[in-house]
């Protein structure tokens, strides 16, 4: 999920940092201080998640968790997700500092639109509907990104549909598992601090 | 708003064993690393060796290689195979750099530099010198000092292969620990210097709806 220097043009990449950076101002004015932990913590969670590789095809995917992040912080997940993509790429050099706001946008706003699609579904149904979407919900996110990733791509050269069948194929495995992974961490969430879910309707 | 703040503690640890689970899980579902290409090339002979591969070690097959001299002219360019490797012939005694592309917007290069051709052709004029000496005082023939040349060059490769492998597995290894825990570390000290900026913010708010407060007692 993390474009690399020197792929794409300029253009691409002002309009990328300049549609971040607004998300980031909406984030930022949207996160209240009781939420800084939260959003703490699940920035940590995005950071480390970039390593948990999942092994398919003929490149490298790994865990994006940006369905996650959205469903729980709403818009702060776009500061949350720019600071984890700042750092994978300082300290693992995923992405590049140019590339910073085209592949924060890419992950961030796939978060933003899941959590405005299944947000209060999740939160007022019962259980066995909440769970398929907060399937849904990670299953999404990551699609989203991988579309969104593809349409950067166009400007290289490459073909929209074959950027986009390679990412999306590529990415199957990872939107089920996070599919997977959304639902069980909502599904703890539920049990143990529901207002966490009900909380980001009031709020954001 | 301040009579409805719930205990940050408990959101705090709740969330945190939520992270710790997360990682925990999915770390067994693979132990290797992700999410950037990198290229390696070595000389052996006259042919140049490229790989490309991600972190951890997996192969980055099919991917466009391109070489490139210091003017900037491509000079030739391929396909890794299933093995993520492409090699080619020295096509220009020059400092060659070679970018790999990967599909999903992956990219990185690497430089030979013209060094790493060895004396072959760019000191022909020495060994030739060296051979009008030497051939005073013995009886060899060019065609037995370029043999000579060409087996030690033989004999290096298969000595240094170790040697270059050794350097090709160093360089697949992923981020280390240190890193990690130090951009959780990042993550927190940021997220708390905003905190602590907000809660001043908040206290200055309050202080100074409390003086317009009391400047109001004062007027009634």
């Amino acid at each position: 999920m993390h474009i690399s220097e020197g792929v794409l043009s300029a253009p691409v990449l002002v309009t990328g940092a300049a549609l971040t950076l607004a998300g980031v101002a909406v984030g930022l004015k949207k996160m209240d201080y009781e939420k800084i932990p939260q959003v703490a913590v699940l920035t940590s969670a995005f950071f480390v998640a970039s390593l948990i590789r999942v092994p398919v095809g003929p490149s490298a995917v790994h865990l994006v968790l940006n369905g996650l992040l959205g469903i729980i912080l709403g818009w702060a997940a776009f500061p949350a997700i720019l600071v984890g993509v700042a750092l994978q790429g300082l300290l693992f050099q995923f992405g590049g500092l140019t590339t910073l706001g085209v592949n924060t946008f890419i992950m961030a706003m796939p978060a933003i639109l899941c959590h405005y699609l299944f947000g209060r579904g999740i939160a007022y149904k019962h259980s066995g509907v909440a769970m398929v979407l907060a399937f849904a919900c990670g299953f999404f996110a990551v699609l989203l990104s991988s579309l969104l990733l593809a349409l950067c791509l166009i400007f290289t050269g490459e073909s929209f549909l074959q950027a986009a069948k390679v990412l999306v194929l590529a990415h199957l495995p990872v939107m089920v598992l996070e599919g997977v992974v959304v639902a069980f961490c909502l599904a703890f969430l539920m049990k143990v601090k529901p207002e966490l879910l009900g909380a980001t309707h009031a709020t954001g | 708003m301040l009579l409805d703040r719930k205990p940050l503690l408990s959101w705090g640890a709740t969330l945190t064993v939520l992270a710790l689970g997360i990682v925990v899980a999915l770390s067994m579902v693979s132990q290797v690393w992700a999410h950037k290409v990198n290229v390696f090339a070595w000389v052996e002979g006259d042919t140049v060796f490229v790989e490309g591969y991600f972190p951890g070690g997996k192969k980055s097959q099919d991917s466009l290689v391109e070489v490139f001299n210091p003017a900037g002219t491509k000079l030739l360019e391929g396909r890794t195979n299933e093995k993520g490797e492409f090699s080619f012939k020295i096509p220009e005694r020059t400092d060659l750099k070679i970018v790999l592309t990967s599909s999903m917007g992956h990219k990185n290069d690497f430089i030979v530099p013209a060094s790493d051709f060895g004396g072959v052709e760019s000191s022909p004029s020495i060994p030739a010198q060296s051979f009008a000496e030497s051939a005073k005082h013995s009886s060899a023939h060019p065609s037995d000092l370029s043999q000579l040349e060409g087996m030690i060059d033989r004999a290096l490769d298969r000595k240094l292969a170790p040697v270059i492998k050794l350097i090709r597995d160093t360089r697949k290894e992923g981020p280390t620990i240190s890193e990690i825990v130090g951009g959780i570390g990042y993550i927190f000290g940021l997220f708390g210097l905003v905190m602590y900026l907000k809660s001043r913010k908040n206290r200055e708010r309050g202080q100074r709806s409390e003086v317009r407060g009391q400047q109001n007692i004062a007027k009634q």
